[in-house]
C-alpha cells in the first residue's frame, strides 16, 4: 500500500501496480493496457460489501458498472479523455460521484451516504443543484483512489477559519472531516432573469480538502 | 514554449520566432518550408507565413511526388501537397499534437491519427484495416486524444487506446478465454445478464518494439485508407474463400452455441 501503488503517467492516464493477492475496483472498459498477468470480471454487485449494500447502490443511484481486477501486473487506466487526479487516502473518507471513479484500491471500504443528511432540505436542494443526487460514494481507509474530472483538477485545503465557496458544477469531490451546505445567494436579479449565473454556492468548512475542475461541465 | 502562466500576457509570435518544425503549444504544431513539400491532410492547416501552394494531389505536376512517396492511391483525394516557402502550422480540434522521427525505420498508424508527413517517407496501407504504414527517414505530425505513452511489447491494449506501433511488434487479437467460455461465459453471451467488463478482447503486441498509446479511449474520426484491390487473400479485400462462417459471431469451444445447429436443424 506504498504511494507507488499509482502513478500518474500524464494528465489522462495513471498506471496501477496490480500484485498477487490485491484486488483493485476500476471503472468498466476504463483499461487502456496492461502488462503482464491481469484478468477483469465485471462485478454484479458494482463494489464491496453483500446483497444489502449492492441494493444500496442500486437505490442510490450510485450503482456504477465497475469490474474488479486482479492478478499480477501493472495496468494503464484513462476514461473518456478526461483528467485523473490521483489522491492518496490515510484513514480519512472521500467523498465522491460513482461515476467519477476510475479506480481504486480494494483496501478501501466503499461506502454510500445519504446527502440529505446533511443539512436537512437544504441538503437536498444541494443535491438536486450540483447533480450529485441524494446520494454520494463514500471510500474510507488507506489507499489510492483515482477521480476523474473534465479540465484539470486542483486541490483546496479547508481549515477551520477559511471555508471555501465552491461552484457545485466544478466540485469534483473531498475528503476529511468536511460541513457542506449550499449557500443560495438568490435576489431579485435572479427572480427577473438578470442573475449573475452563480446564484447556488457550496460551502465547506471544517478540516480536509476539496477537489475542484476547471470547468463546469459535468461528466 | 506555451504562454501560459507567462507573465506580462501570452507570448506573441512572428515569423521570426515561431519554431522550426516543432510544436507551439500541444495542439499546434509549426513545419518550415524552404522550397520543400509536405504531404497534410485535408483542412489540417490553420495559418501560414510566406508563400505556399496547397495543391489536391493526382494533380499532373505533383505526379512524380506521389509515385515515390505516395502509395494508397485510392484515398489521395484526402490529401494536399503543401510547398513554397514559409512557416505553416497545423492542429486538429484541440487534439494533443506530436511529431516523431523515423530513422530508416517504420511506424504503423491508425488513419485518422495522422496529420501531415515528409514526403521523404513513404505511406503505404497497412495490411490491418484502418492503419497506414510510414516507410523511412523523416518527420510526420500525428494527433492524439490525450498525451501519447510509448510501451515496450509483450503489452495487451484495449482497441480504441491503440494509435499504432513502430518497428514491426507482431500485433494480434487477444480474447479473455476464461471469461467468454464455460457455461456463464455461454449464458452471459446468449442472455447478457451478469454485465461485460468490456475488457474482453484487447490487442497483443509481442516481440521486438515499441506500441503507442493514446490515454483515452475516445477514437479520433476514421479517416478512409481506401479500397483495397477486392482480390483473394487481402485482409478487407471482400473476396471470400473457403469455407465462410455464417454466423456473425465466431464460435469459441465450450461455449452454449445455438441451438438450431446442436440439433442439426
Amino acid at each position: 500500500m506504498c504511494d507507488m501503488a499509482l502513478r500518474e503517467i500524464n494528465s489522462k492516464m495513471v498506471e496501477a501496480t496490480i500484485q498477487p493477492g490485491q484486488r483493485w475496483f476500476s471503472q468498466r472498459g476504463a483499461m487502456l493496457a496492461y502488462k503482464g498477468e491481469v484478468s477483469f470480471t465485471p462485478n454484479i454487485q458494482g463494489g464491496q460489501g453483500g446483497i444489502m449494500s449492492m441494493i444500496g447502490r442500486r437505490v442510490a443511484n450510485e450503482a456504477t458498472p465497475l469490474m474488479s481486477v486482479e492478478g499480477s501486473g501493472t495496468v494503464l487506466f484513462g476514461h473518456g479523455g478526461h483528467h485523473v487526479q490521483v489522491i492518496n487516502l490515510t484513514g480519512d473518507t472521500l467523498y465522491v460521484e460513482a461515476d467519477r471513479l476510475l479506480a481504486f484500491e480494494g483496501t478501501l471500504q466503499q461506502g454510500t451516504m445519504f446527502m440529505g443528511s446533511q443539512g436537512g432540505v437544504m441538503g437536498m436542494v444541494r443535491g438536486q443543484v450540483t447533480g450529485q443526487g441524494l446520494f454520494t460514494t463514500t471510500l474510507k481507509g488507506h489507499g489510492s483512489v483515482a477521480v476523474m474530472a473534465h479540465g484539470g483538477v486542483f486541490e483546496i485545503p479547508i481549515t477551520p477559519q477559511r471555508p471555501v465557496h465552491v461552484d457545485p458544477q466544478a466540485y469534483v469531490a473531498h475528503h476529511g472531516d468536511v460541513r457542506n451546505k449550499l449557500s443560495s445567494a438568490l435576489g431579485w436579479r435572479d427572480m427577473v432573469g438578470r442573475g449573475s449565473g452563480e446564484a447556488f454556492q457550496l460551502e465547506l468548512s471544517g478540516n480536509g480538502a476539496v477537489y475542484v475542475q476547471a470547468s463546469e461541465e459535468k461528466l | 514554449m506555451s504562454g501560459y502562466g507567462t507573465p506580462g500576457g501570452p507570448t506573441v509570435f512572428d515569423p521570426m520566432t515561431l519554431p522550426v518544425d516543432d510544436n507551439v503549444n500541444k495542439y499546434t504544431f509549426c513545419v518550415e518550408l524552404k522550397g520543400s513539400q509536405w504531404f497534410l491532410q485535408k483542412g489540417k492547416m490553420i495559418a501560414y507565413y510566406g508563400s505556399m501552394e496547397f495543391n489536391g494531389i493526382g494533380h499532373g505536376r505533383l505526379d512524380r511526388l506521389v509515385r515515390t512517396s505516395f502509395h494508397s492511391p485510392l484515398h489521395a483525394s484526402d490529401w494536399v501537397v503543401a510547398e513554397g516557402s514559409g512557416k505553416m502550422l497545423l492542429a486538429d480540434r484541440a487534439f494533443d499534437v506530436n511529431s516523431y522521427d523515423l530513422e530508416d525505420g517504420n511506424l504503423t498508424i491508425r488513419s485518422g491519427n495522422l496529420l501531415a508527413f515528409q514526403p521523404s517517407l513513404a505511406l503505404k496501407q497497412s495490411i490491418v484495416p484502418g492503419f497506414l504504414t510510414l516507410i523511412g527517414t523523416g518527420k510526420f505530425v500525428a494527433a492524439s486524444n490525450g498525451p501519447v505513452v510509448f510501451m515496450e511489447p509483450p503489452i495487451r491494449v484495449d482497441p480504441q487506446a491503440l494509435v499504432g506501433w513502430a518497428d514491426c511488434p507482431s500485433p494480434c487479437h487477444h480474447y479473455d478465454h476464461g471469461y467468454l467460455t464455460g457455461v456463464m461465459g455461454g449464458l452471459r453471451a446468449m442472455t447478457g445478464l451478469g454485465g461485460a467488463s468490456g475488457e474482453e478482447h484487447q490487442f497483443e503486441f509481442v516481440g521486438a518494439g515499441t506500441v503507442l498509446l493514446q490515454s483515452s479511449e475516445t477514437l479520433m474520426a476514421e479517416q478512409a485508407t481506401g479500397a483495397v484491390p477486392p482480390e483473394p487473400g487481402v485482409p478487407g479485400g471482400g473476396a471470400h474463400t473457403g469455407p465462410s462462417q455464417q454466423a456473425g459471431s465466431p464460435r469459441l469451444p465450450g461455449q452454449l452455441g445455438d441451438l438450431q445447429r446442436r440439433f442439426g436443424l
